[in-house]
């Protein structure tokens, strides 16, 4: 048996005999995936009943009976708004819009007069976003129709009122709206891979120097490339197999939820499962690599641990930055780890087409960097600084 | 046969917050002979750990050179750990494993057939009397008991050459009678054995050979008895003193 594969054995017997590892993996299969699956399907479905009840909050109903018409006619049910409404959309409590509705209004509609109409809307409320999108159209479509009424009492053509003509056309197909959510999946997926790989790593490397058995392991004459191969197959193995977990969570919460918002917002059948597989596995073995040279460079264990959650964060980080400056899918995003892996998994999900080149570079850079990061570490093992910790 | 001629090493380290260069063997020289112990005596911080790791080919010397059986530690490496059981200052296990999972996971590393192993671990079990803790997983196991796997461990593939730093630390008298047998019968087979230590008992009482180190060099070298007519003093301890202190023993 070769050294890597003695190596590889024993690293996975006391891997699976350690309680953290079991846990970690029961936490990401059972918890992540599914649960995520379940809220997001609830927030969508959610979201379209919002939308499509149309309920409208009037604050002083009875004073404006014009304004209540005009909304049931559009298709709005009226509802009377609490009293202390104010205070409930600050608090998150009321989540809709409420119009606000002068005392004098119809009065005021009759003199022919501008009257100040408020909408007291939470814009940080997302989850109503739509509806307080459509309760202010609506709004809007009264003031033209009033504005239209008036034009024509004085004989003054509509067109005078309408120079341009606006037709909103979002080429968001219904895929891409969910999608936008959906960026948690990849992410979580993306994550799976640092949590599977984090425990492992840190107690083969710097858990080893800290018990005292670095130095008579280092002993044997064997190279210690082969050595950080062995240990690094086990990481990497952790890291992968908790991706896959991770993804069959959700291919399993898909089947078992079967909401037609979710399966009609995105798209994860088995080719998307099979991508999303074929661009996590690089990525896991690079993964396994870094967590292990910044732990094998670490003093100690917290040292270790330190390291291992600023690359964490990195890889939290990394795929939420196209999201914050609005870039969508650039080139140079393919070069950057788990942000091309993000971004290529996202553009799966929203049904647009992958090529070979967004599977194969990033692919190509992560197992570039896991050699880098491997060789480092075998050089790292043969300084007498780094086995006796400093 | 480990032959050490004039090694020395240093390294660098903050003393009071300023970088500085610390020398931890200045010039160390002996030869060890097979089939007799021979023991590195000296106060802490003399430099025989530095020392056994120069031996050990992780630490590399400054200037000097070491051989064990002919091989030089610092052009083959391999070479000289494939001679070579080492019981280390670290000696750390592997918890989750049970006793025999650590030994079998050593010989596998350095290919010894899984047929001698078994029977080497049978004798060395028998030696140490720990034949009761080979299936049991090494958490929870006692000074003494994680000594005898580590020690077993360390020679599970016969090696010519021993090298064992500071073994009886933390042992209680039983423990220390089982080593002191297994070293005694490793001699006995006509191996070459290096040992550490600062207790000067177990010296005498283990070593046929004594190298006193201070200050990081070679003070005085020979068996106990031609170290004490050499210092001119009565005990071994007192001729210790005097050569690793360079002072003259206090009669009360």
């Amino acid at each position: 048996m070769s050294t890597v594969a003695v190596v590889f054995r024993k690293e996975l017997k006391d891997a699976l005999r350690d309680r953290r590892t079991w846990l970690i993996v029961l936490v990401t299969s059972i918890l992540v995936g599914p649960l995520t699956l379940i809220l997001l399907s609830k927030f969508i479905s959610g979201l379209e009943e919002d939308a499509a009840k149309r309920e409208v909050y009037v604050a002083n109903a009875s004073a404006a009976p014009t304004l209540v018409n005009f909304l049931q006619r559009a298709g709005a049910t009226v509802k009377d708004a609490p009293g202390d409404y104010e205070a409930q959309i600050k608090s998150g409590r009321l989540q809709n819009a409420v119009i606000v509705v002068p005392a004098n209004f119809e009065a005021r509609l009759e003199a022919g007069e501008t009257i100040r109409l408020q909408v007291m809307f939470d814009e940080t409320a997302t989850r109503a976003q739509p509806a307080t999108r459509a309760t202010l159209a609506t709004v809007r479509g009264l003031t033209r129709e009033l504005g239209l009424q008036r034009l024509l009492t004085r004989g003054v053509s509509p067109q005078v009122m309408a120079p341009l003509d606006i037709e909103e056309v979002n080429l968001a197909s219904s895929q891409a709206r969910g999608a936008q959510l959906l960026f948690l999946i990849p992410w979580l997926a993306l994550l799976g891979s640092v949590a599977g790989a984090i425990s492992v790593a840190i107690d083969v490397t710097a858990g080893e120097r800290e018990r005292g058995s670095l130095e008579p392991l280092l002993m044997n004459p064997i190279s210690t490339a082969a050595l950080v191969l062995g240990k690094w197959s086990v990481v990497a193995l952790c890291s992968a197999t908790v991706v896959l977990l991770t993804l069959i969570g959700f291919k399993a919460a898909m089947q078992f939820i079967r909401s037609e918002n979710l399966s009609a917002l995105m798209q994860f059948g088995l080719d998307e499962f099979a991508l999303f597989v074929v661009m996590l596995l690089p990525f896991s073995a690079m993964i396994a690599s870094l967590n292990m040279l910044a732990a094998t460079y670490g003093r100690s264990h917290k040292e270790a641990q330190t390291y291992a959650t600023y690359l964490a964060m990195l890889v939290n980080f990394a795929p939420i930055v196209p999201l914050f400056i609005s870039i969508r899918d650039a080139a140079w995003q393919l070069f950057v780890p788990a942000m091309a892996q993000q971004s290529v998994m996202m553009r799966a999900l929203r049904g647009e087409t992958v090529s070979a080149v967004d599977i194969l570079l990033p692919g190509a850079i992560a197992l570039a960097i896991t050699a880098l990061a491997l060789a480092g570490q075998a050089v790292l093992l043969r300084n007498e600084r780094i086995i006796f910790s400093r | 046969m480990i032959e050490v001629e004039h090694v020395s090493k240093s390294f660098a380290a903050k003393v009071d917050g300023k970088r500085a260069r610390v020398t931890a063997v200045e010039d160390v020289s002996f030869v060890a002979s097979d089939g007799r112990i021979t023991a590195l005596l000296g106060p802490n911080g003399a430099g025989k750990t530095t020392t056994l790791r120069i031996i050990g080919t992780l630490v590399r010397a400054d200037r000097g050179q070491a051989r064990v059986g002919g091989v030089d530690v610092q052009t083959d490496t391999h070479g000289v750990r494939a001679q070579l059981g080492v019981l280390s200052d670290a000696r750390g296990l592997y918890l989750r494993l049970t006793a025999r999972e650590n030994i079998e996971y050593y010989a596998q590393l350095r290919r010894v057939p899984a047929q001698a192993a078994r029977r080497r671990l049978a004798m060395m079990a028998e030696l140490l009397d720990m034949g009761a803790l080979l299936e049991r997983r090494v958490e929870g196991f006692s000074t003494g008991e994680r000594l005898k796997v580590a020690l077993s461990r360390a020679l599970i593939h016969d090696p010519p050459h021993l090298i064992l730093d500071e073994p009886t630390n933390g042992l209680d008298v039983v423990s220390t009678r089982a080593l002191r047998r297994l070293l005694q019968h490793q001699r006995n087979a006509g191996k070459c054995i290096v040992i550490s230590s600062h207790i000067m008992q177990e010296v005498e009482q283990l070593a046929d050979e004594i190298v006193i180190v201070a200050r990081g060099r070679t003070v005085a070298h020979g068996s106990a008895q031609s170290i004490r007519d050499e210092s001119g003093t009565a005990s071994l301890e007192d001729a210790f003193v005097k050569l690793a202190y360079g002072t003259e023993p206090v009669t009360l």
